[in-house]
């Protein structure tokens, strides 16, 4: 026989032995309903052995339920001694918050004999909780425990799901959206300790508000991702914004990102803070010297405002993306605030103060595990137009995995007599050692890009 | 006594830049489009096969982005802003699921401001639902490495799972589009069709019908099917074709994957997997993995090695040199490979590959 011959028997063969054949395709509208509904009760047949084949599974407790797949939707085949489910399993567990909890274990020295700074401290403790509240709004909760203080809610805050016009409100307390390094958690810095500017200028907790945020994703023809956040609030922050009238702070943030090829971004960003401010440090010390506490009062509500730039670029190869990339990243910051003085003639004088701080910095990843980090900072101090400070730092990061780092830091920080004074610190210069470990468990949530 | 000035806040440089930033913001504002010119469904697919098979439902009636590259390890995709842009007016969004997506989906759709695409919305579609999931571990620990709790969640692998995939996707284009509801049930049955003839053969196909094959491998009698069902005195396993036939030969033969990503497409196709050169999911591989990995290649138990084109080579260049293993760089997603252009080429190039690095090595060991 023919080979075509063979094959037309052999279609005839398989469309009378098979009752799914294809043949069905072809065949009238009567006979394919047939057909159809042949395919629906093998189908049920189907499910009903699998249903059986289940119930004497779970009757030997061996296999987790799951239920009978419908027709159009089979089943694949399974090694034996792999775990069963159809699709995600689901418990009212899982209504539970996203919890994690984070440390930082930190070790410091100080080459300039600074025993002060020398030791090892469980720096900070963080147990984080994240989830939706309801269908529009969803909650972050971030309890700091910090070393030898008391235990404080370092974030707590809603944020809405569905407001309209590409709009989203954040409300509770949170890190303002000050430039780029501001809104970072201690253990998702780059390197051990943030630059010298931020805490010179917002101190060692961030600046961080209670009040509301309001952020608008500004739609444009480009489609380029443009964020402007508007926050009002009270700040909770030491230095620049630490008057006890618990006057408002804002804050204005305009953020610009721009994809540059596949593996490479640049995000652009913009900051001005204003609010007001209390007496500083020297002034207080000042008055207490003169014994004029009780007499002269000092003003707290004196304005000041803080502005920021910030700049970052990163590249990523796509193929290599855990294995290799490059970014640098830098802020400049500007503070212009009313300071007040004891001048000779114990009078309470006042006047504009401005300085200004940043930092760069530069990280390359080279293997998967470890990185290399540069930062170079520089910094003046909002109360005084002659402390200045600049220092270089080199980090280490090693990554076991996503769970775990530990790094290496040493820092040179060179001072001018008064801002050395400021520290308390008889030399003008100081190296500093740093190691950190930073372990976290549970389910922390992605950090931002 | 006490001289105070009290000067008032000046016109500062901050509220400029307030008025600046709203002024460009609403000239931004006004100068968008006051409507959608574009009419087709937008959705965002986060993988590459995703995306695939997305298009192949969806045709010409959606507006399809993928976020993803098939180059790049899906478990470790930045979240960048400009993903958000995309999502912010996106109709569908599409994930895999099982929470491979989970370290940057929810970032870039909490960002997105989109009610529809997040979780529970209307356009979210979670392409894992009704997947038979594999290895979901009974106890959770990350002493067990990067673990998925849900199950192993690279079910695409497996192209029968494609199928009920593309079933889903065409539900929620249905829904998101009414009216295309019956090009999408066209386009669905026409992947499907496809991809019967191409995991079975054409010839197969046209003598048994796709659907009886794909229940028959979904259920795991296949093979009994195939030995058990003549046609003119000979098996109808005569006729198998497709990725599947080009396969058969090489049942049980072993192989060693770099990460624990080939489990669906080792049952379908029937290759079995020995080790990996991941100690534990996630974990890079130690010197002393590396060791025990080389004596178990040099005592035969594999002589094929599956890396993928996103992860370092240094580990599987040395086994390749110290044990002889042959070591295949295949994509896993659309796009992985210059010639993986969608998901039939992905499934031919891949078992091509893998055809012609078992030929060379002759029959399968013997034993497990």
């Amino acid at each position: 026989m023919r080979p075509m011959g063979l094959a037309r028997a052999a279609a005839l063969a398989a469309a009378v032995m098979l009752p799914e054949a294809s043949a069905q395709d072809e065949a009238p509208p009567d006979r394919r309903e047939v057909e159809e509904l042949k395919a629906q009760v093998q189908a049920l047949r189907d499910q009903v052995q699998a249903l059986q084949q289940q119930i004497e599974a779970l009757a030997k407790g061996s296999v987790a339920p799951s239920p009978p797949a419908p027709e159009s939707l089979p089943q694949p085949t399974l090694a034996p001694g792999q775990p069963v489910a159809a699709g995600p399993t689901r418990s009212p567990g899982l209504m539970n918050p996203a919890i994690s909890g984070v440390f930082q274990l930190i070790g410091n020295t100080s080459l300039a004999g600074r025993d002060d700074l020398n030791g090892f401290d469980l720096s900070e403790a963080e147990v984080a909780f994240e989830s939706t509240v309801d269908p529009y709004a969803k909650m972050n909760l971030y309890l700091s425990f910090p070393a030898d203080e008391s235990p404080e809610v370092e974030e707590g805050y809603a944020t809405t799901l569905t407001l309209p016009a590409s709009l989203q409100l954040k409300g509770g307390r949170f890190k303002s959206a000050f430039g780029k390094w501001n809104t970072l958690h201690t253990h998702a810095f780059p390197t051990v300790e943030r630059p010298d500017a931020l805490a010179a200028f917002f101190g060692e907790e961030s600046l961080t508000n209670d009040g509301l945020s309001l952020s608008w994703l500004i739609p444009n023809p480009a489609g380029l991702y443009i964020d402007t956040t508007t926050e009002v609030g009270t700040a909770r922050e030491g230095v620049s914004f630490n008057s006890d009238s618990r006057a408002l702070t804002w804050t204005e943030h305009l953020a610009f990102f721009l994809p540059a090829g596949d593996n490479a971004t640049v995000e652009l960003g913009g900051t001005a803070s204003g609010g007001q401010t209390g007496p500083t440090e020297s002034l207080l010390g000042d008055l207490d010297a003169a014994g004029l506490t009780e007499t002269l009062e000092p003003d707290d509500r004196l304005p000041s405002n803080v502005y920021g730039l910030d700049v970052t670029w990163k590249w990523k190869p796509l193929q290599q993306n855990t294995y290799r990339s490059f970014s640098w990243q830098t802020e400049a910051l500007l503070s212009r605030r009313r300071v007040q003085a004891l001048d000779p003639g114990l009078f309470l004088t006042e006047s504009t103060v401005g300085s200004a701080g940043g930092y760069t910095y530069v990280e390359g990843q080279w293997t998967k595990r470890w990185k290399l980090g540069l930062r170079y900072d520089l910094s003046g101090f909002p109360d005084s137009e002659v402390d200045r400070l600049w220092g270089a730092s080199g980090v280490v990061r090693f990554i076991p995995s996503e769970f775990q780092e530990l790094r290496f830091q040493a820092k040179y920080t060179r001072f001018n007599e008064s801002a050395a004074l400021r520290f308390g610190a008889d030399d003008e210069d100081d190296t500093r050692l740093f190691f950190e470990w930073i372990p976290v468990i549970g389910a922390h949530g992605a950090h931002k890009y | 006594m006490t001289r105070l000035h009290r000067v008032p806040c000046r016109r500062s440089l901050c509220a400029a830049l307030v008025r600046s930033s709203i002024v460009a913001a609403l000239a931004a504002l006004a100068a968008v489009p006051p409507a959608r010119a574009d009419a087709r469904v937008k959705v965002v697919a986060t993988l590459p096969n995703i995306g695939a098979v997305a298009s192949a439902v969806g045709g010409e009636r959606i507006d399809l982005t993928v976020i993803a590259s098939g180059t790049q390890d899906a478990h470790f995709v930045d979240p960048k802003p400009s993903f958000i842009v995309k999502l912010r007016s996106a109709d569908l969004l599409i994930v895999n699921g099982l929470d491979l997506e989970i370290g940057w989906v929810p970032p870039l759709t909490q960002g997105a401001r989109n009610p529809k695409i997040l979780q529970g919305g209307k356009g979210y579609m979670d392409a894992s639902s009704g997947i038979r999931v594999v290895e979901i571990p009974s106890s959770l620990s990350r002493s067990e490495g990067d673990v998925h709790p849900y199950g192993n969640p690279h079910y695409l692998c497996d192209p029968l799972n494609a199928e009920i995939v593309a079933g889903t996707i065409a539900e929620a284009l249905k829904r998101a589009d009414p009216a295309g509801a019956g090009v999408y049930e066209q386009n669905l049955k026409a992947f499907v069709g496809r991809l019967h003839e191409a995991l079975f053969g054409k010839e197969l196909v046209k003598l048994a019908g796709g659907s009886k094959l794909s229940r028959e491998a979904m259920a795991g009698t296949l093979d009994a099917f195939l030995d058990g069902t003549s046609i003119g005195g000979a098996p109808l396993r005569k006729h198998l074709g497709g990725w599947l036939g080009t396969m058969a030969p090489f049942r049980d033969h072993p192989i060693v994957t770099y990460h624990k990503d080939y489990s669906y497409f080792a049952a379908r196709f029937g290759v079995r997997v020995v080790d990996y050169v991941e100690p534990k999911p996630g974990i890079p591989p130690s010197a002393k993995h590396l060791e025990e990995l080389i004596g178990r290649l040099k005592a035969g138990e594999a002589r094929v090695l599956v890396t993928r084109p996103f992860v370092e080579h240094r580990s599987t260049d040395a086994l390749a040199e110290r044990t002889g293993v042959v070591v295949l760089t295949l994509p896993i997603e659309v796009g992985g490979d210059p010639q993986a252009t969608d998901y039939f080429k992905l499934f031919d190039l891949v078992t091509e590959r893998l055809a012609t690095a078992f030929g060379g090595e002759g029959p399968a060991p013997k034993g497990r």
